[in-house]
C-alpha cells in the first residue's frame, strides 16, 4: 500500500510563490533593459548629435555657391589641418596642466601649507575673471620681450594656455582632496597606513571625480581660448573664423565657429567617457 | 580630594586591589592643544589589565576621546607615556604601533571605494600577508560577524545598512588579531535596536577573543554593560572613579559620579545581576499525574495561598487556589490561572522584575532552558539581594581602608 506523505508546502502557495517569483524576474529583466537602453543613448546620443550637426553643416556649404576666396579657405585640407592644430594646443596644454597643477594642489592641501589653502582657492578663483584674450595678450606681451623665449608658434600658446588653465585644475584638486570624509582618513591612519600610502590610496581616488571635473572644464575652457591662437602665429580653426570676420564671408565664418563648436563638445565628450571609466566603483 | 591621578582614595583602592595582569598603562598623559589654556587631558594615569574592557565615560568634553585616540597617537601627548605590555610606546614609530592595534570608531570610516573584502583586509595588506592567508582571514571574520562571506565580500560600503557597516568595522579592526582595541563609541550612531544586538554580539564575541579594550561612550548604561571597569571621566580626564560596574553603580565615589551614574543607579545595577546568582525559594508543588486529594492535603496543611501545578516534564502548568482544588467539575490544568513571568537563569534581575511586574503576582517562576521549573523568585529576593550586594561592597572597602591607611593619602 502506498504511503501517503503530505506535501511540505501547499501548492497554492506554492504555485503564488513561482509566480511572484516570476513576475520579479521580468521586472528585475524589465529595468535592467531600460537602464540598458538609457545607457544607449548617453553614449551614442552626443556622437550622432555631432555628426548630424557636421553633415548639415557639409550639405549647406556645398549647397552655397562659393566665390574664389571661400573655395580656397574652405578646402577638406585646409580646415582639417586647423582642427588637428586647434586639438594639439588643447591636448599639450591640458597635459601640461595637469602636470603642474595636480602636483602644486596636492602639495597645498599637506597640513603644513594647509593653512595656506583659502588664499591659494580665492587667488584661483579671481583668476578666472581675467578675460582669455588679456591674458593671452600679456604673456605674448612678456614672451616678445625676452629674446631667449620663441614669441610666435605652438610654444607661447600653450604656455598661454596652461597659465590660463592652471587655476581651475588646482582649484579643483584642492577642493577635491578637501572633500574626502576626514573620518576616512583617520581609520586609514588609525590602522598603521603611512601618510603617502593614505595620500595614494584613500585620498587620490576619493578625490577623482572632482580633480577630472576640473580638468574637463579646462579642456573646453582650451578649446575656445585655442581659437586666439592664430594671433600668435599658433594656427587652429581660429584663423578660419577670423578669415571669415574679417573678409565678410558668412559661410567661412560658420563652418570655422561650427567646427569650434563641434570641437568642444566633442573633448567635453570624451573627458566625460574618462572620468565615468576612471571614477573609482562604490562612489 | 587633591588632584587628577590621585583623583580619589576609592578609585586607588579599587584599582589596587584585584587588577590583573596590565596590558596597557598611561602614566601622567596629557594633552595641550594649542591655543587653548588648559589641558584638553591632564595627567591621566591608569591601567588596563589584560583581556578587559574598560570603559572611558564621562559628559561630552571631557576629554575621554582625545585621551583614546593618545593610546594609538592619532592625537600625539603633549607629555608622558604609553606602556604597551611592558614597551614604552610613546615614542617608536607610530605606523607601527597602529597595526598592532585595532581601531574602531563611531563614524565607522570604511573606504567607499574599496570592496568590503579589502577593507577588511587592510592590516594584513599592510603587514605584507600573503594572498591566501589574506582571503581566508576575511572570510573567516566576516563568518564571525555574522556576514556570509560569498554574499558581501565583494560589496562596496554604500550598499550594507549603517548596522553591517559597523560588523564590517570591528572585522576589520580584528584583520590582524591584535591584542589590543580601541573603540570611540562603536556603536554610538547606530539605531536602538540593532545597538543592543551588536553589543550583545560583541560581548560574546569578545568572551572568546579575550582583546584589551578601551571603550569611549557618553552613555552610563552603555559603560555598565559593556565595561569590565568603568572610568568616570571628569573634564580634563580626571579620573572621579575608576572600577567594576558593580562598585560604581553601588558605591559612586562622589557627588559627581553619583549624579553621572543617575538616579536609576538601583535598577541599572540589576542588570549586572544574574537569576542563578541569586537562590530561589521553592513553591509549594502539585504535579498534574497526582491524585487530586493529596493535592489538597497537601495545600491545606500548607500556609500558601496558591500552589504550582507541573506537568508531566516539571514545567509550570498553573496556580491553584484553594477553590480551585475543592471543585471537582473539572481537571485540575483547566482551572485556576495560567502561569507567567518564567525566565530562564541566565536572564537579569532587571528582567525578572519587570516579569514580576508584568505577571502582577510579585513572583517569577525560574525554569531552566527546557522550561522545567527551578524554583520561585519573589521581589523580596531581589530586595535581599540589593541589600546584600550593598553590605559586601561597604565591608569590602572598610577591610580595604583598614589594610591600607595610607590609601588617604595623596600619592
Amino acid at each position: 500500500m502506498p504511503t501517503l506523505t503530505p506535501p511540505e508546502t501547499s501548492p497554492v502557495l506554492d504555485a503564488s510563490d513561482a509566480q511572484r517569483r516570476q513576475t520579479a524576474r521580468a521586472e528585475d529583466a524589465a529595468t535592467a533593459r531600460r537602464a540598458r537602453r538609457a545607457q544607449l543613448v548617453r553614449y551614442l546620443g552626443m556622437p550622432l548629435f555631432l555628426s548630424i550637426v557636421l553633415l548639415v553643416l557639409y550639405l549647406w556649404v556645398a549647397g552655397q555657391e562659393l566665390d574664389s576666396i571661400e573655395a580656397r579657405t574652405l578646402t577638406m585640407d585646409n580646415l582639417l589641418g586647423q582642427t588637428r592644430e586647434h586639438l594639439t594646443l588643447t591636448l599639450y596644454s591640458t597635459f601640461f596642466v595637469l602636470l603642474l597643477a595636480v602636483p602644486f594642489g596636492i602639495l597645498a592641501t599637506r597640513p603644513r601649507l594647509r593653512r595656506y589653502a583659502p588664499i591659494i582657492i580665492g587667488l584661483g578663483n579671481a583668476g578666472q575673471a581675467i578675460p582669455s584674450l588679456g591674458l593671452l595678450a600679456l604673456l605674448f606681451y612678456v614672451f616678445r620681450t625676452q629674446d631667449a623665449l620663441p614669441s610666435t608658434g605652438t610654444f607661447p600658446v600653450v604656455v598661454s594656455l596652461v597659465g590660463y588653465s592652471f587655476l581651475p585644475i588646482l582649484r579643483n584638486t584642492m577642493v577635491g582632496l578637501d572633500q574626502v570624509d576626514r573620518f576616512v582618513l583617520e581609520a586609514g591612519r588609525g590602522m598603521g597606513m603611512s601618510n603617502g600610502r593614505v595620500l595614494r590610496s584613500i585620498e587620490l581616488p576619493l578625490a577623482v571625480p572632482v580633480v577630472l571635473a576640473g580638468v574637463r572644464t579646462a579642456l573646453v575652457l582650451n578649446v575656445g581660448t585655442a581659437a586666439l591662437a592664430f594671433l600668435f602665429g599658433g594656427g587652429g580653426l581660429g584663423e578660419t573664423i577670423f578669415a571669415g570676420f574679417q573678409l565678410r564671408r558668412t559661410p567661412v565664418l560658420l563652418t570655422g565657429a561650427v567646427l569650434v563648436a563641434v570641437l568642444a563638445l566633442l573633448v567635453d565628450y570624451v573627458a566625460g567617457l574618462i572620468e565615468e571609466k576612471l571614477t573609482p566603483r562604490g562612489l | 580630594m587633591s588632584d587628577v591621578t590621585n583623583a580619589d582614595p576609592l578609585a586607588r583602592i579599587g584599582e589596587e586591589a584585584d587588577l590583573g595582569e596590565t596590558m596597557i598603562e598611561l602614566q601622567e598623559l596629557t594633552k595641550r592643544f594649542p591655543g587653548q589654556e588648559t589641558p584638553a587631558v591632564d595627567r591621566l594615569s591608569l591601567k588596563i589589565p589584560k583581556g578587559e574592557i574598560v570603559v572611558f565615560v564621562g559628559p561630552s568634553g571631557c576629554g575621554k576621546t582625545t585621551s583614546l585616540k593618545m593610546i594609538n597617537r592619532i592625537i600625539e601627548p603633549s607629555s608622558g607615556h604609553i606602556i604597551m605590555d611592558g614597551e614604552d610606546v610613546t615614542t617608536i614609530d607610530p605606523n607601527h604601533l597602529r597595526r598592532r592595534i585595532g581601531y574602531v570608531i563611531q563614524q565607522i570610516g570604511l573606504f567607499p571605494h574599496i570592496r568590503i573584502g579589502d577593507n577588511i583586509a587592510t592590516v594584513p595588506q599592510l603587514l605584507g600577508w600573503d594572498k591566501e592567508r589574506t582571503a581566508k582571514r576575511v572570510d573567516e571574520l566576516l563568518e564571525v560577524v555574522g556576514l556570509p562571506p560569498d554574499e558581501y565580500r565583494d560589496r562596496f560600503p554604500k550598499e550594507l545598512s549603517g548596522g553591517q557597516r559597523q560588523r564590517v568595522g570591528v572585522a576589520r579592526a580584528l584583520a590582524a588579531d591584535p591584542p589590543v582595541l580601541l573603540m570611540d563609541e562603536p556603536f554610538g550612531a547606530i539605531d536602538p535596536i540593532t545597538r543592543t544586538r551588536l553589543q550583545n554580539e560583541f560581548l560574546r564575541l569578545q568572551s572568546e577573543l579575550q582583546k584589551t579594550i578601551a571603550f569611549v561612550t557618553h552613555d552610563i548604561d552603555e559603560a555598565v554593560k559593556m565595561g569590565d571597569r568603568i572610568a568616570i571621566l571628569q573634564e580634563g580626564s580626571r579620573v572621579a572613579q575608576f572600577a567594576t560596574p558593580e562598585e560604581i553603580l553601588t558605591n559612586p565615589a562622589n557627588d559627581f559620579v553619583a549624579d553621572f551614574v543617575g538616579t536609576g543607579a538601583t535598577l541599572k545595577r540589576l542588570k549586572l545581576t544574574r537569576v542563578r546568582e541569586v537562590q530561589p525559594s521553592e513553591a509549594l508543588i502539585g504535579r498534574v499525574d497526582e491524585d487530586r486529594e493529596t493535592l489538597r492535603r497537601r495545600f491545606d496543611e500548607s500556609e500558601w495561598t496558591a500552589m504550582l501545578l507541573l506537568d508531566a516534564d516539571g514545567r509550570p502548568l498553573r496556580w491553584l487556589r484553594g477553590t480551585d482544588l475543592r471543585q471537582t467539575s473539572r481537571p485540575l490544568d483547566q482551572v485556576g490561572n495560567r502561569t507567567r513571568a518564567m525566565v530562564e537563569p541566565q536572564a537579569t534581575l532587571s528582567d525578572a522584575l519587570e516579569e514580576m511586574l508584568l505577571g502582577a503576582a510579585g513572583v517569577a517562576i525560574v525554569v531552566d532552558s527546557r522550561g522545567a521549573y527551578k524554583g520561585l523568585l519573589d521581589i523580596d529576593d531581589i530586595i535581599t539581594s540589593i541589600q546584600t550586594m550593598k553590605d559586601a561592597q561597604a565591608e569590602f572597602y572598610r577591610a580595604a581602608k583598614l589594610a591600607d591607611p595610607e590609601a588617604e593619602v595623596p600619592a
